[in-house]
């Protein structure tokens, strides 16, 4: 090869080739810390929720006449519902998992208000609660329908059983997570809630939070005023059942409203918009980077082209093939290319480490960076191709050309 | 003279038009990007109430857990208030102005048969609250002191919800049947729309505004549901409403009217004398930290404006970088390109500044023509945030006369930035140089 | 050594057809000093191009030291032109980003001689054009004389059976010209043919043989000519 001579002749015209090296560099750089952050979002949307998700859907149920029975209302909804074609099963709850609206407390192994608890989500649900979410029991037992009690809005007293998640288990008793069965522990500071069964995997409201996957399950029905009932599907039957329950229920009592009914995949997408909405952008943004770069690539290869058109000729005159001409630009751009990665890979460092001071994000996988490389190599050569293609068709007359 | 250069210009620019719309198109597109996010920056941290966010204050009382791991070394008052001190602040009226709110979701019975009844939110406050966050009202005003004191069921309502339950008339006096109970209308607002919801970031800095206002002693005595965060330190103790609002559970944003740094100051001493007094009651276990931001100050404190926008506002800064270098390559190429022309004017006896104008100039007009097409892509962009955030971001998507002048503005200074290498590098050619043998 | 039969040229440009040569017959032999003169427009530059395979032409015969040209690929052409035919041309067409070494070496590479063989070869028709001690310069710091003699030194680097030269002193005053020619019948007088091209009726006469086109055709018959007196013309004109 000729690099040589071309790497003298770039030396003559350095601008140019300085100006194509950054934009590379920058490219480079822009594009793995974004491709970083989209994996991040999409390592968070991608953990499995434990749940049921494209068989369950939840309908909010609020009372708001003055004799509105809601421990009624919610008995017979439930009956109901449960009784309909197309429903698995159906629990009343307080929240829904994933929504960003709950209720979270601390439990800690030991009573007293100077103990800090561990974080966790926590759920009211029946004895169906289980079989509605569609989580597996790692340990333990299901609540029995005896174990479930009422709470009114304002009470502070606890039913004495709980099952809590796996990593719920793990976070209080990190040597061994199974030995939480049975085990009693602590709840608003002094209360003993004993353990008596353990879930595989339930994530809780908040995808943001560290607790995420903390959940307690406790065997209770709200009477809040507001509430919500989750409903498992047959698989495929979501759908047409959805609006067959909020006809039902709206029917069934005129003294509530149903509203926001939700499917878990609506529910999710809500959740993650933001996430999804920043993959996309993120996306896009690369996409049209490489676009411009490429173009810059192009314009700046034409006009290099253009200019020596004559000493391309005299190449010709001399005995240089088309190949040749064409090998001439296509290492030229690849000598380019490769400053632009090398100057590029110390910058993607250093707008990683910049990021993850200001903003706390991950640092980027290694492998990122020599993907980049190759890949903005590859769209060098081949942004350079047209031009080079058109430097080589240039006829070696040219060069007897005077004017 | 000038105009002599804007017409070089536009002809130079019509002559090359391949590398013209790629440079055109290269600061547009960089500008649409930047002005796509700066547009989203500039909302999220725009001011909400400029006439008077320096004499608003939230107020942070640190009634809070002295077991709780410190953040940083530091304890951080809760964001929100007990009922106990909200209660004891609004008693003593000690600012000029002071109002506790809260959130509540209800439901409202239209009077028709057949209308359905519909969900509403609810901001449960006192009067200061309108004439304190300059709120504008279509008919009536907002309540009294006495309808505080007295419980009355009065209600003041969006323009909107007017709206919907009464068509837009005037529904002063008007009944409003809300979860099962009657409250009299006393006012309806005009729009009303804060970017970012400055009284109540903590449920969601760029939710919509509640669609009713009731007086806050009214939810309390009807024990209206709470729709709002709730934050506990210690258990409830006991059962029952009262226990409730006895209890160290944070759940009212407390915000002070403060004229003048004097007031701020006495009002500083007041709570700080109140916190003491609380000490010696046995409760505020931790040392004395009571806080009073101003609107800005405590957008700053919470950070209204997210991490993700303030990412991706680095992020398309570097990407007009990459199209303003992308842009000065290409101009070099245009310029040198004429390298000819260049010489022969300077044969002619154009002065190296007379060239430098006229090429400044050729740049400025390729970075206002970006600058117009990237004003277009930026709204695209906003209207692609909008499909792809719905309406979280409803409010935070639309451009104003300071956007619009800041996007041409900085296509321009950004195309005059880029042309100023290729320029001094066009100036330099000598005047002989390329007529000598072609 | 350089046989043309009958050779065409036609340009068409939509429904115009120019005839740039016309059934041109011209035999060059080993060692010849052939000057090419003519008008305008008479076809001297096509002559020149389809002498030195930098086109194809129309019709006819042309043998290049016994092979037939007309139906080389474009890579083959390339391949002789670098080993055969060495190029002057009028505005010397040195690429100004390169210095004078790497100038020279242009042709080389495209030869394929190791960096040894190229480096050897460099310095030695650099010594011969009389600018060794400039061979990191650039062509624009050089005269047009000194570009020329560059542009002689990297046709002759390849050692080509023949040169041609395409106006080599057109844009050189008479002196530089003067010290061109004598370059010029120098490297003839070492064995190499020549083909100069020219419009210049003195020069022509300096060639061992002059050819007159006139419109696309050759018009004088081959007339020989001695070079020696003439060198003094140049001189004085």
């Amino acid at each position: 090869m000729e690099i040589g001579p071309i790497w003298r002749a770039m030396m003559r015209n350095k601008t140019g080739a300085i100006l194509i090296a950054l934009q590379i560099a920058v490219t480079m750089a822009i594009m793995v810390n974004a491709i970083s952050i989209m994996q991040e979002k999409d390592r968070m949307m991608s953990r499995p929720s434990g749940l049921d998700e494209h068989n369950l859907f939840s309908i909010a149920s609020v009372g708001f006449a003055k004799d509105f029975n809601e421990r009624v209302t919610i008995e017979e909804d439930l009956a109901a519902l449960r009784a309909m074609p197309g429903i698995v099963n159906a629990i009343q709850s307080n929240a829904v998992p994933l929504s960003g609206s709950g209720w979270s407390m601390g439990l800690q192994t030991e009573p007293g208000a100077e103990i800090d608890g561990t974080g966790v989500g926590l759920y009211f649900v029946d004895e169906h609660g289980l079989d509605t979410y569609g989580v597996n029991l790692l340990a333990g037992e299901n609540f029995s329908a005896s174990d479930v009690a009422w709470r009114e809005r304002a009470a502070t007293e606890w039913p004495d059983k709980t099952i809590i998640t796996r990593a719920m288990a793990e976070a209080m008793f990190p040597d061994d997570w199974a030995s939480a069965l049975g085990k009693t522990v602590y709840i608003a500071d002094t209360q003993p809630i004993t353990i008596t069964g353990i879930v595989e995997k339930m994530q809780g409201s908040w995808p943001g939070w560290d607790g995420f996957e903390r959940v307690m399950l406790v065997p209770t029905h709200t009477l809040f005023g507001a509430t919500v009932y989750l409903i498992r599907t047959e698989p495929g039957m979501r759908d047409s059942v959805m609006p067959q329950v909020e006809e039902l229920l709206a029917d069934r009592n005129k003294d509530r409203i149903v509203r926001s009914m939700r499917s878990m995949d609506e529910i999710r997408e809500r959740s993650y918009r933001s996430e999804s909405s920043m993959i996309k952008i993120l996306t896009f943004t690369i996409v049209l980077l490489i676009a411009i770069t490429s173009l810059g690539i192009v314009g700046l290869a034409s006009f290099s082209v253009n200019r020596r058109t004559r000493q391309i000729g005299t190449r010709r005159a001399l005995g240089a093939s088309k190949l040749v001409i064409l090998r001439y630009f296509m290492t030229e751009n690849f000598i380019i290319s490769l400053g632009g990665v090398l100057l590029g890979a110390a910058l993607t460092v250093g707008l990683n480490i910049l990021m993850i001071e200001t903003f706390s994000l991950t640092r980027i996988t290694w492998y990122l960076v020599p993907v980049a490389m190759l890949l903005l190599l590859a769209v060098g050569q081949i942004a350079v191709f047209g031009p080079a293609r058109r430097a080589s068709s240039v006829p070696p007359a040219v060069a007897t050309r005077t004017v | 003279m000038f105009s002599y250069y804007l017409k070089l210009g536009l002809l130079s620019i019509r002559r090359n038009p391949l590398l013209s719309a790629l440079m055109i198109a290269a600061i547009a597109i960089g500008i649409g990007a930047c002005m796509t996010i700066i547009t989203v920056n500039y909302v999220m941290s725009s001011n909400p109430i400029p006439t008077k966010s320096e004499q608003l204050f939230h107020v942070q009382l640190d009634s809070w857990d002295p077991n709780q791991p410190e953040d940083d070394g530091n304890f951080e008052p809760p964001d929100q208030m007990t009922y106990i001190d909200a209660m004891a602040l609004m008693k003593a009226q000690k600012a000029y102005r002071q109002v506790a709110s809260n959130k509540s979701s209800l439901v409202l019975e239209p009077q028709g048969d057949d209308e359905r009844p519909f969900s509403v939110t609810s901001r449960n406050t006192w009067a200061d609250f309108f004439p304190m966050f300059d709120l504008r009202f279509v008919h009536g005003g907002g309540w009294d002191d006495a309808s505080d004191r007295n419980l009355e069921r009065v209600v003041v309502l969006s323009k909107e919800i007017n709206e919907r339950v009464f068509g837009g008339e005037n529904s002063i006096g008007r009944r409003v049947r809300l979860s099962g109970m009657d409250y009299q209308v006393v006012g309806v607002l005009d729009e009303f729309h804060p970017v970012p919801k400055f009284f109540d970031v903590t449920n969601g800095a760029f939710s919509d505004p509640e669609e009713i206002y009731i007086p806050f002693n009214v939810a309390v005595e009807y024990e209206l549901p709470r729709n709002g965060n709730t934050n506990c330190w210690k258990p409830v103790d006991g059962d029952g409403i009262e226990a409730f609002l006895n209890s160290e559970c944070a759940w009212i944003q407390f915000w002070a009217e403060l004229r003048d740094n004097s007031e701020k100051q006495e009002y500083m001493a007041f709570i700080n004398a109140y916190a003491e007094q609380q000490k010696e009651l046995g409760r505020f276990p931790r040392p004395l930290n009571n806080r009073l931001n101003d609107v800005m100050e405590w957008m700053e404190d919470q950070e209204v404006v997210e991490d993700d926008a303030r990412v991706m506002l680095g992020l398309s800064i570097l990407f007009l970088f990459v199209c303003l270098i992308n842009t000065i390559g290409l101009l070099l190429a245009k310029f040198l390109g004429k390298s000819g022309d260049i010489s022969l004017r300077r044969a002619l006896g154009a002065s190296r500044s007379s060239l430098f104008i006229q090429h400044m100039i050729e740049s400025g007009l390729v970075g206002l023509a970006g600058g117009v097409l990237g004003l277009g892509l930026a709204w695209l962009g906003l209207r692609g945030i909008e499909m792809l955030f719905g309406d979280f971001v409803e409010n935070m998507v639309s451009m104003d006369w300071v956007m619009v002048l800041t996007a041409i503005g900085l296509a321009i200074v950004s195309a005059l930035l880029a042309g100023l290498y290729p320029t001094w590098r066009a100036c330099s050619i000598a005047p002989a140089g390329q007529l000598k043998l072609q | 050594m350089l046989s043309m039969q009958n050779i065409s040229m036609v340009y068409r440009a939509d429904l115009v057809e120019t005839h740039a040569l016309r059934e041109f017959s011209l035999e060059v032999k080993e060692g010849e000093f052939v000057s090419v003169t003519g008008p305008s427009g008479s076809g001297k530059t096509t002559f020149l191009n389809i002498a030195g395979l930098l086109e194809q032409f129309t019709d006819g015969r042309y043998e290049l030291d016994g092979r037939d040209v007309s139906a080389l690929t474009d890579s083959e052409c390339s391949a002789v032109r670098n080993e055969k035919i060495g190029f002057v041309f009028q505005s010397f067409n040195l690429i100004p980003d390169l210095n004078l070494f790497d100038n020279v070496d242009v042709p080389l590479r495209y030869r394929g001689f190791n960096s040894a063989e190229r480096k050897r070869r460099i310095e030695k028709v650099l010594e011969t054009v009389g600018l060794a001690s400039r061979m990191k310069h650039l062509p624009s710091q050089l005269s047009g004389g000194q570009q020329q003699r560059v542009a002689i030194a990297r046709a002759l680097a390849g050692e080509p059976r023949f040169l041609l030269a395409d106006e080599p002193t057109g844009n050189l005053d008479s002196q530089m010209a003067l010290s061109v020619m004598e370059l010029i019948s120098e490297i003839n007088r070492s064995g190499t043919t020549i083909i100069m091209v020219t419009h210049d009726p003195v020069l022509a006469e300096m060639a061992s043989r002059n050819v007159h086109i006139l419109d696309g055709r050759v018009s004088n018959g081959d007339q020989e000519t001695t070079a020696e007196p003439l060198l003094s013309q140049v001189a004085t004109a």
